[in-house]
């Protein structure tokens, strides 16, 4: 079987498939020419043994006969001539074999029937030896001299050598049978036993790749499922044919696909029902707090005049009271961004006016610098993104210091915002951390002023913009960079 | 506030009792007389009965809710309304504008915050001058602060009212929706463009003969709104 080299298209799963096919090929046709050739080889053995035997018998025998016939025309002491009439009468009374006669009694007169194609010198010496050497007569022996044959190569063309003595003390007379049709009967016998092996050897391969192709299906199949399933398409099923060892690793895979749609379902379910409590939590904390708040500003006004050991714990009451509805507001607005209600609400807006207004509605302006240049328009949802710059800058001062500054400039059909602070950087093992919700860079200030939501609000609504932050360290300290596209992915034009 | 000008009279409509106690405490202090319901049909009742002049009214309501209490009020009166709402993102804030009203503002509110929206919207209802437009059959009469459409008087909230005296101040002149709320609504910084929006189809509604395709109260993309002398 020709087995090119594939190309390296469709890489892993093909090969892997092709190896398995050509190894099976391989083993059924090692099988099939095992089998072919020593059935082949042991008929054709058998064959040639019994032509062989039957021809040579049949020559053997007539030999005898014929030349049991014609010696008694034989004179005692016979002259040259008179053998070789003899040999004529053998060869013509016979099955067309020639014959050589010769006569130790008159040595140089060995005749041939055909001298042109046989004489003596074409007898093997160990056959003539073998004919000259008298046996011992006992009971198993009734004659001293036997008749020999030999298998010969005479110019290539295969023949068969008979030798005896006539008669006893005289002359020797050797017989020369052509096996041409014998061997080419062979040879027939010998090319069909090869086609037949050839043929079986294609067959076994056809077979194999049959075989294969059964085995292969169910497998590719396999493999293809397990593929979906991997991506994220838990109701994949399989199809389960049979009882074989493939539809047993069909249900297999069916069971474990059930099994691990049911944990994640589960596992789903469970975090809906975390992110649920989060909401209904940060809803119901409102209530009390809206109550509260309400009152936040009687006790403020009144603290002035209140008595000076309780006006302390009424200020906390006043401060902490609004620490916690951030908290609160915060986590309400990360739960709208798990439950994807958040709601862009986009307008054209000026993003140096935007930076602008944020810095002034907080009053930032002292500690911030602004390179800004008017008329980079984008449509966006202002107040997110001034919730995202008052996070940055916001973040910028905290922790990095003054002087912030901010740039923006235009990249391509994107926005960039850099917001650097001069502070002494984020720690490398901390920024891969810094969007994450309440993770303390410092944890020895677990109680910052933040709620430890901020950022990850600012990614979210730089996202739902279909834009992103980076943090990274500069050269006087962290670098947050907002990118935003000009016109968010799904827009929703406010009129 | 002057010394002569009346003591304004709010209805606050809420169920829970914290917050009811807790905003009446902090209304009553920032100086305004302040009814209270615990109940959208309570409040209807009172309302009724005792005319205020603003209602402060809360969205999730036992009964009938608080879109509704607003439809019904709106049915035959146009004094300002102000919702109290749970989330600034939320549809509550879309449904309470297209039911009619005026403000909104987010749980949990500053006190501080409520009563500036509460003056801004009072100060919408104030007459300023004298003079009076007309813009084809709408004639806007700043002086009696009525507007009449083909001789017929139109009931317009005052926030209606002062966004077509904003618009009708500067005819031709597209205006974007952060001026408007700037102008109209007096926030200060970063409001709620959904507010403008709102307001401007319920305006369109009374004023224009077609209101799905105005001729007064045109849209400039990309900008905001801009009011149109109609072609003669």
């Amino acid at each position: 079987m020709t087995d090119p080299q594939t190309p390296p298209r469709r890489r892993r799963p093909w090969r892997r498939l092709r190896s398995l096919r050509v190894r099976l090929i391989a083993v059924f046709a090692a099988v099939a020419l095992i089998t072919a050739v020593s059935a082949s080889g042991i008929a054709y053995w058998l064959n040639r043994d019994a032509v062989l035997k039957r021809a040579q018998d049949t020559a053997l025998n007539d030999f005898r006969v014929s030349l049991t016939r014609n010696v008694s025309d034989l004179p005692l002491e016979p002259t040259c001539p008179e053998l070789a009439y003899l040999a004529q009468q053998v060869a013509s009374s016979g099955l067309n074999y020639d014959v050589v006669v010769t006569d130790p009694a008159q040595p140089g007169c060995a005749v041939s029937t055909d001298p042109s194609r046989f004489t003596l010198q074409d007898v093997p010496q160990a056959l003539q030896r073998a004919v000259a050497t008298p046996r011992e007569v006992g009971a198993g022996n009734q004659y001293p001299y036997h008749l020999y044959w030999q298998r010969v190569n005479l110019g290539n063309r295969p023949f068969l050598v008979g030798g005896t003595k006539v008669v006893p003390s005289g002359p020797t007379a050797y017989m020369f049978k052509s096996l041409e049709d014998e061997r080419a009967d062979l040879n027939t016998l010998g090319w069909s036993l090869a086609i037949a092996t050839l043929l079986a050897l294609i067959g076994s391969a056809l077979l194999a790749q049959a075989a294969s192709s059964t085995v292969l299906r169910p497998v590719r199949r396999l493999g293809e499922a397990a593929r979906r399933l991997g991506e994220g398409k838990l109701d994949t099923r399989l199809e389960v044919e049979g009882g074989d060892e493939l539809a047993d690793l069909a249900r297999t895979f069916n069971r474990t696909a059930e099994s691990l749609s049911h944990q994640v379902e589960e596992l789903s379910a469970r975090e809906a029902q975390s992110r649920r409590f989060v909401a209904d939590m940060s809803h119901e904390l409102r209530t009390p707090l809206t109550a509260m708040t309400a009152v936040t500003d009687i006790l403020e006004d009144e603290a002035d005049s209140l008595d000076p050991m309780i006006e302390p714990a009424v200020r906390l009451v006043v401060s902490e009271t609004r620490r916690l509805s951030d908290l609160v507001e915060n986590l309400m607005e990360v739960t709208r961004f798990d439950a994807g209600t958040a709601k862009l609400v986009a307008d054209e807006v000026d993003i140096a006016d935007l930076i602008m207004s944020c810095i002034d509605g907080r009053a930032w302006y002292d500690a911030v610098e602004v390179d800004a240049p008017r008329g980079i328009r984008l449509m966006a949802d202002p107040r997110r993104l001034d919730v995202v710059f008052a996070n940055l800058i916001g973040n910028a001062l905290k922790h990095g210091g003054s002087p912030v500054r901010v740039a923006v400039r235009q990249e391509g059909d994107q926005v960039v915002v850099e917001v650097r602070d001069s502070g002494p950087g984020i720690p490398e093992e901390v920024l891969p951390h810094v969007f994450d919700r309440f993770y303390k860079a410092d944890k020895g200030r677990a109680r910052s002023e933040g709620s430890g939501l901020g950022l990850s609000i600012a990614m979210a609504n730089a996202q739902i913009h279909g834009g992103t932050i980076t943090a990274a360290n500069g050269e006087s300290g962290a670098v947050f960079t907002l990118t935003l596209p000009h016109t968010p992915p799904s827009q929703e034009d406010a009129q | 506030m002057g010394q002569n000008e009346p003591v304004p009279f709010l209805l606050l409509i809420e169920d829970d009792d914290a917050i009811r106690t807790g905003l009446e405490l902090a209304l009553t202090r920032q100086g305004h007389r302040v009814a209270t319901a615990a109940s959208g049909e309570d409040g209807l009742k009172l309302f009724k009965e005792q005319r205020p002049d603003l209602i402060v009214l809360d969205v999730m309501l036992p009964g009938i809710d608080g879109f509704e209490v607003c439809r019904r009020i709106r049915r035959t009166d146009q004094l300002p309304i102000i919702l109290l709402t749970a989330r600034s993102d939320d549809i509550d804030v879309v449904v309470g504008l297209e039911s009619g009203a005026d403000d909104y503002v987010v749980k949990p509110v500053q006190p501080r915050v409520l009563d500036a929206r509460i003056r801004a919207v009072l100060r919408r209802g104030e007459r300023e001058s004298s003079d009076s437009s007309t813009y084809g059959s709408l004639v806007i009469d700043r002086s009696a602060m009525t507007v009449t459409k083909d001789g017929q008087d139109l009931q317009l909230t005052p926030t209606e009212l002062r966004l077509l005296l904003e618009l009708s101040r500067r005819p031709g002149q597209a205006l974007s929706r952060q001026q408007l709320l700037r102008l109209v609504w007096e926030h200060d910084y970063l409001g709620d463009s959904r507010l403008v929006d709102a307001c401007v189809q319920r305006l369109r509604a009374k004023v224009e003969d077609v209101p799905s395709a105005p001729t007064l109260i045109r849209t400039v993309r990309g900008v905001g709104y801009r009011l149109d002398p109609p072609l003669q």
